[in-house]
């Protein structure tokens, strides 16, 4: 009997170590498809994200780094290196060898944490690769029993009731920025209260704790569809692709356009040569159908920057939250 | 619903399914009995592999790893008093002492039967009633999760052993290491003393395997090698008859209640869960003093509601798309990766995919509760390993836990600090538990009292007068209010005897 059992065991045992070499097999496929001349890249290269597993900035990362991988013929590892607003992760970068084997993925969190005193660098301390998607679906949500269901009623019901609409944020983030964007425009006063990330704002939502949550699109799909939530814009230029129904900030009468920048950036001191291979591989990237496929799931617009173009993007927005943080101290 | 979860049988009892699930369960087994190796990390890194599979495919793994990586962490704890992951830190209080009493596989037999049941109970009850428990998630703010928390702080009384200032003590350096870097809220650095290396603080892990870990290696390096244990092998027992199990059934269902209620809210997660199940079971159990030296049920209570956690985490993200803890914000990540919205249409818009869900954690549940003890006779003889080999490898694999969760030597360091620390507590006689509470929570507290004060400008009323809040507190003060009569109870009873004594002697 104990016999018949000990062959089992090692049968199971021998079965999943099969289906493991199988899967690892699978991955690595792609290094037979190097197509780089210089030589880089030689091993694997660790992305770094200073965000959480599973969060929009993780997935997007990690959707990117998948495509990257049959470009380069080098696996991207991912590594997630969260703490202090995603100063840990960045300063991580910053300060390891510049041999294009550390790269960082982070968004405009990385420039506001310069505006607000929590690091000593922003982007062009180090050495922008590009942007492979931009974040155009920013939006404002509220939960369908709401009294106001468009942007100009929140902002009539708002200024009747200063200080009582309250809107979820975290203190120092993009939202944050939005939120203190729409107070400097229309004059209204929101109570703006910390709630944490993008799930907890959702908890907060649905458990009538707040009145209006900041988010994008793309993660509160499931609750927009089932009308459990109702969008009262979107901060792009012109209606989304995908939600057509959504009209814009700027069609009712607020001027906000927020672009959420997701970047890829090298040590300052990495060669131009392997920044110019990996930015190359960014680009063909994210032409590929998988990708364009993966991101536009989420509702976001797959956009590649070269490095020119994506620090003037990134001083624009620099500038407009550097503007925005001098007209709001004090307050 | 019979049917549904039928076709999710169907659509997962595949030979791949069924070997995705055994092979998520191995690993998963492997990376929770190794210290500082976690759940968590073996979903991050097979996530990726799942990306080119079909959904169905690609979840019977996760929920594999899921269910083996929070099981294997009893392994560590029951025969080495190292908690493979914060899950299983209150395992180590009685599976420990049960294994030098030579009960290893006693220890084992319980602790696997009630990770199987916990597990169970939990899975059924997402199963059946996932979205009005997920409503009832939503009914916890700020407000309420600082009750909770003080609540559960004030369980530090229940774990103090013999000093209860020593205890509070504890607690309190817990809660001021949680200080240590980037402020809640504003993410102002503090205490890092201009040093920027500190300003993530210090993670859970490394403070975890330090205090508990590398301070119990520095312990056994102390004696010297004739003082090992010697553990005949031929002499350990298995066996647990039925009415043994049968006596833990009310210890269990509570136990596991508290695990499923802890999981459900997002945000306390697992470290916590175990912990307050055990002080739950030595309170209410007739011979506390026995705890901490070896009863079942110690280790019953501990592994039941940390597998319980399991489903209590899935219920806020199937039936609402809320992540409650790190491993579910991963699946989280795995759903929409494969062009699922997780959210309120989950159920209806993709039934079969959450079927085959619930279809393979009931599978992986099974397989866990055969790979141990198939396994189990193995495990117990890690016993008979010299510990001159033995500790230097675990040393090696907690310094590789450290360093892989963030990939930062500063964790390395923090390690060893924390090992150092926990050395001189034990010395002195200062509890280890409180402290890892007081870290796990302070932060938590702090959070939740700030939102608190936010959404109600500056009021403080609110934390009293919202239902839920009130009841915990009350309970709060109930709680301490019982220790303190029982003590002063016990005192009194020594007392008069000792005044009986002295009027016999006479």
């Amino acid at each position: 009997m104990k016999g018949i059992w000990k062959k089992i065991t090692f049968g199971a045992a021998a079965i999943a170590l099969a289906a493991g070499l199988g899967a690892c097999a699978e991955s690595d496929q792609a290094e037979g498809e190097s197509n780089s001349s210089s030589g880089y890249p030689e091993k694997p290269i660790e992305v770094i994200v200073p965000a959480g597993a599973g969060g929009d900035t993780d997935l997007n990362t990690r959707i990117m780094a998948k495509a990257m991988e049959d470009e380069l013929g080098k696996p991207l590892v991912v590594t997630n290196v969260t703490g202090a607003g995603g100063t840990t992760g960045t300063q991580k970068v910053k300060d390891a060898k510049p041999d294009g084997y550390t790269v960082l993925a982070f968004h405009n969190s990385m420039l506001l944490n310069k505006i607000y005193g929590l690091a000593d660098y922003t982007y062009s301390d180090l050495k922008v690769a590009g942007v492979g998607v931009l974040d155009q679906s920013n939006t404002f949500v509220v939960s369908k029993d709401s009294k106001f269901k468009n942007v100009e009623e929140m902002i009539d019901y708002a200024k009747e009731n200063p200080k009582k609409v309250t809107v979820a944020t975290e203190v120092g983030s993009m939202t944050y920025m939005q939120i203190l964007q729409i107070q400097e425009e229309t004059g209204v006063e929101f109570n703006i209260v910390d709630v944490g990330g993008a799930s907890d704002k959702i908890t907060a939502l649905l458990g009538g704790r707040v009145d209006i949550v900041p988010t994008s699109l793309g993660l509160v799909q499931g609750y927009l569809e089932s009308g459990d939530f109702v969008a009262l814009g979107v901060m792009a230029e012109e209606r989304l692709e995908d939600a057509p129904d959504i009209p814009t900030f700027q069609e009712q009468g607020v001027d906000l356009v927020v672009d959420k920048v997701f970047l890829w950036a090298f040590p300052a001191d990495t060669p131009d040569e392997i920044v110019a291979t990996f930015t190359e591989a960014m680009s063909k990237a994210v032409e590929s159908k998988e990708y364009q496929e993966e991101i536009k799931k989420s509702w976001l617009n797959p956009t590649y920057l070269n490095p020119e173009e994506a620090s003037k993007k990134l001083s624009e927005v620099e500038a407009e939250y550097q503007e925005l943080h001098e007209l709001t101290e004090g307050q | 619903m019979v049917e549904m979860l039928i076709s999710g049988f169907a659509s997962i009892l595949t030979l791949k399914g069924i070997l995705l699930i055994m092979g998520g369960v191995i690993l998963g087994l492997i990376f929770g009995s190794i210290p500082g190796l976690t759940a968590t990390m073996a979903i991050a890194i097979c996530l990726p592999i799942t990306f080119g599979m079909d959904p169905i495919d690609g979840m019977a793994l996760l929920m594999g790893l899921y269910i083996g990586g929070v099981s294997g962490g009893l392994i560590p704890a029951i025969l080495l008093k190292l908690p493979g992951t914060p899950s299983s830190i209150a395992t180590t209080f009685d599976g420990y002492p049960m294994a030098r009493n030579g009960e290893a596989g006693k220890a084992f037999s319980f602790a696997i039967v009630a990770s199987f049941l916990g597990g169970l109970l939990s899975i059924l009850v997402l199963i059946m009633i996932a979205p009005p428990l997920g409503k009832v998630a939503l009914r916890f703010g700020p407000f309420e999760y600082f009750a909770i928390i003080i609540f559960a702080l004030s369980l530090i009384s229940s774990l103090s052993g013999k000093s209860l200032a020593k205890g509070m003590m504890a607690g309190l350096l817990g809660i001021s290491f949680a200080m240590v870097g980037a402020a809640p809220i504003d993410a102002f650095p503090r205490f890092t003393f201009g040093n920027s290396a500190m300003d993530a603080g210090f993670s859970l892990l490394p403070v975890l395997i330090g205090l508990f870990a590398i301070s119990e290696i520095l312990i056994n390096a102390e004696k010297t090698v004739k003082d090992n244990l010697k553990v005949n092998m031929k002499k350990i027992s298995y066996k647990v008859s039925l009415k043994e199990y049968l006596g833990q059934g009310w210890n269990w269902l509570r136990s596991s209640l508290i695990g499923l209620g802890i999981g459900i809210l997002p945000g306390i997660g697992g470290g916590t869960s175990n912990i307050l199940a055990y002080v739950a079971a030595k309170n209410s159990s007739k011979n506390p003093e026995k705890f901490g030296k070896g009863v079942p049920d110690g280790v019953v209570a501990s592994e039941s509601s940390n597998n319980a956690a399991i489903g209590g985490a899935l219920v806020p993200l199937i039936s609402l798309g809320i992540p409650g803890d790190t491993v579910t914000a991963l699946l989280l990540g795995g759903l929409v990766l494969h062009g699922l919205q997780p959210g309120p249409l989950l159920i209806q818009n993709n039934g079969d995919i959450v079927y085959a869900i619930f279809a393979a954690l009931l599978v992986a549940n099974v397989f866990m509760i055969l790979f141990l003890f198939l396994g189990m006779r193995g495990f117990v003889k890690m016993l008979s390993i010299p510990q001159n080999i033995l500790m230097p490898v675990i040393l090696g694999l907690c310094v590789v836990g450290a360093y892989g969760e963030n990939g930062r030597v500063f964790d390395v360091g923090a390690l060893f600090f924390f090992g150092l620390l926990g050395y001189l507590m034990v010395k002195y006689g200062f509890p280890l538990t409180p402290l890892v509470l007081g870290f796990i929570l302070g932060p938590l507290l702090e959070t939740n009292l700030r939102r608190g004060l936010m959404l109600s400008q500056g009021d403080f009323m609110p934390f009293l007068t919202s239902p839920i809040a009130a009841a915990f507190l009350i309970f709060t003060v109930g709680s301490i209010g019982l220790k303190i009569y029982s003590n002063w109870k016990k005192k009194r009873n020594a007392r008069t005897q000792q005044f009986e004594l002295l009027e016999g002697e006479q």
